[in-house]
């Protein structure tokens, strides 16, 4: 692994983007804005790519805060995810110089993007703790200016709010975590941790509790149960947002982290029962609240929950190279599925709701097979790429424990329906709305030709055993990761475990391609205003959490106001009522006075009789 | 040249008193010498102890001495309060005698920091009110009497006991003279100690300001001139952590150690419950005012954790958040130049007109809220690693502030540029406010990302402190 000034230019790159579109956006105009917006991003991807093949790279600033360096590293995790945020970036770039064509925005756009990608990326490849949280803080700083990019609608404002507010409980997370290990280790370079934690000398539980604050902030920008508020809503943002930021990349950041910090996780059975348990109930709740959206983002955004609950289920069991592999095939196949419905949306004049869409399969023949690749891949049809990711995940819980292949397999089934339901609602049946779709042009249908061709092949590189036995992702990974043994499952049960999921799938996808075609039975519309409003999750925390703060931000804040020093103050607070509060506030002053007096006579008798 | 940085303000401040016809420019020509002096001092510095050393005898039988000196955190601090007396003559729109009395302040802050013989400190310390008085007094708002009586009391009060802890250390301590080195080579020790420490407490308490003696600050800030210059020298003029570091833990550590329990709960309690009522502040100036009680909480929280980092980071906080700070209040003077209120409730949505001051509004929030890569948040990290190893709950319970200041600073800001916009056309950034956007923003990022230029200076400070307080490193 080289010391190479080129890594820091990785990142240097759409930074130089954002800075040049932030500052001259304008009189660059379009589409010279998001052309250049596009390359910088390709030339990180470019460049990343071929760093890679040396074998790895990495940079260091000696000392950046007392301490701690400033260290960026490429090594073969960080690689992967440079690929996948840096080339699905790029494609979901030119995309959006066709989507976002004509806004009045357009600059601002592509500078908020780039920045977003410079953001990710020292994320990914920052090598000491402070430095991924810069990067962990500047995507959530890219995702709230895009969530609110149209800002003077009120409901994207508060959209944009809310995803920093939740997030930044997660961020708390990981500043304790930070806190916790500097104490433990003296140090926050993640190279020198997993040193540190390998030469042992420390209180098992404490590291546990590290590794439980690092989850924190995983769950917060994954968008895990229970902070997974923000994300439906962050489909306030125009599309390719959604696509990029809360679909293929950000939003997968935590389950990164806990790979990246699997030396501190591995083997610790409390945390992997909660890991797993957090993203079994996210993939539940994500599935069935997906299945009762009308709102096409909505429908997508929550599949995506869904799936990112299957990835901590992958970090809970410790498969941490599968969370890895499902995390680029999920980039493939959900930035193409929210790809598709943004070209359906633009093709509709901006229409979001499924009811008014439909026959889109003869209106938009390109689109159509674009989106069919997607709904199958997301349903986790064989041999599409979402089939193995989704299969390699099954095949360690089944390891875990049977009765979790079995709960997971029933989550993979909701994944198959409601990725069918979308695609029936969209592009079957006939239109039902008024606008006439036209097909997008050449510059948003490549990146999905591109995309659609990972979304049906990306999975080669990571076959089971049985078929490959050569396969090339998991021993990569294992490099970067560490090798955490496991044994393998018998040829036999493997297979059987493959064909169980491949017939579940399949048959999953056949009966929902009929039942959403019908008219709805009475039991599932019931369901679906339920699942409508998310389970009423956003009312219970609104009711039981952000009102009863904010009461109590004024309660405290009129006790503030009226007291006049401290003592009158805890007076006040307890007292509590206006009219008594003059006379207190005098009373207060004499004690105080009468205070400092008795301390200056003190400290001078002190010395008298000294 | 030390002597120049420290009284060149002074007589520049007398001289517009006396002839207000000399104008703005002026003014500016005599602010921006002060910050190239100071300037000038930081690259001189040789990076280790106390630079510009100069020592005269002033009342040499009872020891006193007009000593001045700079060290990494001296220097830090005299940059920011140039910079931002700077910034404030530039943009604010006030009268040549308000720009006046802030360069009298400005001597008297710069004092503060340079001060090497302990009554000397005192003298700055509580000269510096005078003229903060005088701007609330002269060109404060309509309940401005109530507040200067607040603000006084408090100040004046804390300021009794603490002049008891002088003498205090002096003499019990037995130093020969009131000089820094002699007092910290004569630490107070015993029983006096922990009233000696509680003397400078509820002084430096006040000018932190710490829970619960932050009470006269929001009604310092809502009184005060709504151009925010005066709110800006305020904020400046929270020298307690400072005050903390410099004087009342080396001199009195014994006595430190009695109260740090108290004061990390203070500290740490004061910088969530701050943040928190933030949220209900129903003008911007008092939500100022709250953020800034619960930025100093967890400085506070840094520096009476006793370690290195914690000193470190309390020590770039402060420089930071005058920054920041003052920063924000000028914003707040220039939209109120713009829509002549104050208030948060009403939405205005003034980014569609103004988009460059929405940028720089967000750049100095995001530092204000702690955003890595602005300045905010080198500070905060480095208070949380020291302050984590000695009171992990604590710190958790003051770390919960980043969330309550996501909270409240994003929730006001948006009332104020975001959504529909009102039908009064408000000007964008125009003429001299491009100067104040460019030299703010630029500063906000050069401490957010190249903090070493400070921290290896402060480093063998607070080092040495927490060799001396003891608590772990």
């Amino acid at each position: 692994m080289q010391e190479t000034v080129l890594l820091p230019l990785i990142v240097a790159l759409p930074l130089l983007g954002f800075v040049l579109l932030g500052l001259w956006g304008r009189r660059i105009g379009e589409p010279a804005a998001g052309w250049l917006a596009s390359f910088l991003v390709l030339g990180s991807f470019l460049l990343g790519f071929w760093l890679l093949l040396q074998g790895g790279a990495k940079w260091t600033l000696a000392e950046w805060l007392p301490g701690i360096p400033f260290s960026l590293r490429l090594d073969n995790l960080s690689g992967v995810m440079l690929m996948v945020v840096s080339g699905v970036g790029f494609l979901i770039h030119l995309w959006a110089i066709g989507y976002m064509h004509g806004d009045a925005g357009y600059s601002r756009f592509f500078s908020y993007f780039n920045l977003f990608i410079a953001a990710m990326l020292v994320l990914v490849l920052g090598d000491s703790l402070p430095v991924v949280f810069i990067g962990w803080e500047g995507v959530g700083l890219a995702s709230y200016l895009l969530i609110g990019f149209w800002y003077t609608e009120r409901v994207n404002a508060d959209s944009a709010r809310k995803a920093f507010i939740v997030n930044r409980i997660g961020d708390l997370g990981f500043l304790l975590a930070m806190g916790l290990l500097w104490s433990m280790f003296g140090t926050l370079s993640i190279s020198e941790l997993v040193e540190k934690v390998e030469a042992g000398g420390y209180s098992f539980t404490t590291l546990s509790l590290a590794g439980f604050f690092l989850l924190i902030g995983a769950i917060g920008k994954s968008a895990q149960v229970p902070l997974m508020v923000w994300l439906p809503d962050a489909m306030a943002g125009p599309t390719p947002v959604s696509a990029l930021i809360h679909a293929a990349t950000m939003v997968t950041a935590g389950v990164y982290l806990l790979v990246r910090h699997a030396f501190i996780l591995h083997g610790d059975a409390f945390l992997a029962g909660s890991i797993v348990a957090l993203g079994l109930l996210t993939a539940f709740y994500g599935a069935l609240c997906s299945l009762g959206q009308w709102d096409i983002k909505r429908i997508v955004a929550y599949t995506t929950l869904s799936q990112l609950g299957f990835m901590f289920v992958a970090v809970g069991v410790g498969a941490y190279w599968v969370a890895i592999f499902h995390i680029v095939t999920h980039a493939f196949f959900k930035a193409l599925m929210f790809m598709t419905s943004g070209s359906v949306i633009h093709a509709l004049g901006g229409e979001q709701d499924v009811r008014q869409m439909g026959g889109m399969r003869k209106h938009l023949p390109i689109t159509h097979r674009h989106g069919l690749v997607a709904a199958l891949a997301s349903g986790g049809l064989p041999p599409l790429a979402g089939f193995w990711s989704k299969d390699a995940i099954l095949a360690y819980t089944f390891e875990y424990g049977p009765w979790l292949w079995a709960l997971m397999l029933l989550a993979s089934a909701l994944a198959a329906l409601y990725s069918i339901r979308w695609y029936v609602l969209v592009f079957l049946g006939e239109y039902r709305g008024k606008a006439h779709p036209h097909e997008s042009p050449p510059v948003m249908l490549w990146p999905n030709h591109i995309l659609m061709g990972g979304a049906l092949g990306v999975g080669f590189i990571g076959l089971p055993y049985v078929i490959d036995y050569k396969n090339f992702l998991e021993p990569f990974l294992s490099k970067a990761i560490g090798e955490f043994p496991h044994e393998k499952l018998p040829v036999w049960t493997e297979w059987t475990l493959i064909i169980v999921s491949a017939l579940v799938a399949i048959g999953v996808l056949l009966w929902g391609f009929r039942f959403f075609q019908q008219p709805l039975p009475q039991w599932y519309a019931r369901f679906q205003q339920a699942a409508l409003n998310g389970f009423y999750v956003d009312m219970l925390y609104n009711t039981l959490l952000v009102n009863p703060l904010k009461a109590l931000a004024e309660l405290l804040f009129s006790a503030d106001r009226g007291l006049l020093g401290g003592f009158a103050g805890l007076g006040s607070l307890m007292g509590g009522l206006g009219g008594l509060l003059a006379r207190l506030e005098a009373g207060a002053l004499r004690l105080y006075l009468l205070g400092f007096l008795l301390a200056l006579v003190l400290l001078l008798l002190w010395g008298v009789l000294r | 040249m030390i002597h120049l940085g420290l009284w060149w303000p002074l007589l520049a401040g007398l001289l517009l008193l006396l002839w207000p016809s000399l104008g703005r420019a002026f003014a500016l020509v005599a602010a921006g010498l002060s910050l190239l002096v100071s300037l000038f001092l930081f690259a001189g510095y040789g990076g280790q102890g106390l630079a510009y050393t100069s020592q005269t005898p002033f009342l040499p039988e009872v020891g006193v001495y007009y000593a001045l000196g700079l060290d990494g955190a001296g220097l830090l601090l005299w940059l920011a309060v140039n910079l931002v007396v700077l910034l404030g003559v530039w943009v604010a729109e006030v009268p040549v005698r308000f720009l006046a009395l802030a360069f009298l302040m400005q001597t008297g802050l710069l004092g503060i920091f340079a001060a090497q013989d302990l009554l000397l400190f005192y003298a700055f310390f509580e000269a510096t009110l005078i003229p903060a008085l005088l701007m609330l007094w002269f060109y404060g708002g309509p309940e401005r009497l109530r507040a200067i009586y607040i603000f006084a009391l408090f100040t004046l009060v804390g300021s009794l006991p603490m002049l008891a802890a002088i003498f205090a250390v002096r003499y019990l301590g037995g130093a020969p003279s009131f000089l820094y080195a002699d007092l910290a080579a004569h630490p107070l020790g015993g029983s006096a100690a922990a009233l000696a420490f509680l003397g400078f407490l509820i002084a430096f308490a006040v000018k932190t300001p710490l829970f619960p003696l932050h009470a006269w600050l929001p009604s310092f800030h809502q009184q005060n001139h709504p151009s925010g210059l005066a709110d800006a020298m305020g904020t400046l003029y929270k020298v307690g952590i400072f005050a903390f570091f410099k004087w009342a833990l080396p001199l009195v550590p014994e006595g430190f150690r009695e109260f740090q329990g108290l004061l990390l709960f203070l500290a740490a309690f004061g910088a969530l419950y701050a943040a928190w009522l933030a949220f209900s502040a129903p003008d911007w100036k008092t939500l100022l005012a709250y953020a800034g009680v619960s930025h100093m909480g967890v400085g506070a929280l840094g520096l009476f954790s006793g370690t290195a980092e914690g000193t470190v980071g309390a020590l770039y906080l402060l420089g930071a958040s005058m920054v920041y700070g003052s920063a924000m209040f000028l914003l707040v003077g220039r939209v109120y130049q713009r829509t002549s209120s104050l208030e948060v409730a009403p939405v205005r949505g003034l980014a569609r007109h103004a988009p460059a001051l929405y940028v720089l509004g967000m750049f100095i929030l995001m530092a204000m809220i702690g955003l890595p890569g602005l300045s905010g948040f080198p500070g905060e990290l480095l208070v949380l690693l020291g302050a984590y190893q000695v009171a992990p709950w604590l710190t958790f319970l003051a770390f919960l502030s980043v969330i309550a200041a996501a909270a409240y600073a994003l929730s006001a800001f948006q009332k104020l540029f975001q959504e529909k916009p009102q039908a009064q056309v408000v000007p964008d950034l125009a003429g001299r406010e491009w100067g104040f956007a460019v030299l703010t923003v630029g500063v906000l990022l050069l401490m957010g990302l190249y903090p070493k230029l400070f921290t290896t200076y402060l480093e063998p400070l607070g080092r040495a402190l927490a060799a001396l307080v003891g608590g772990a490193s």
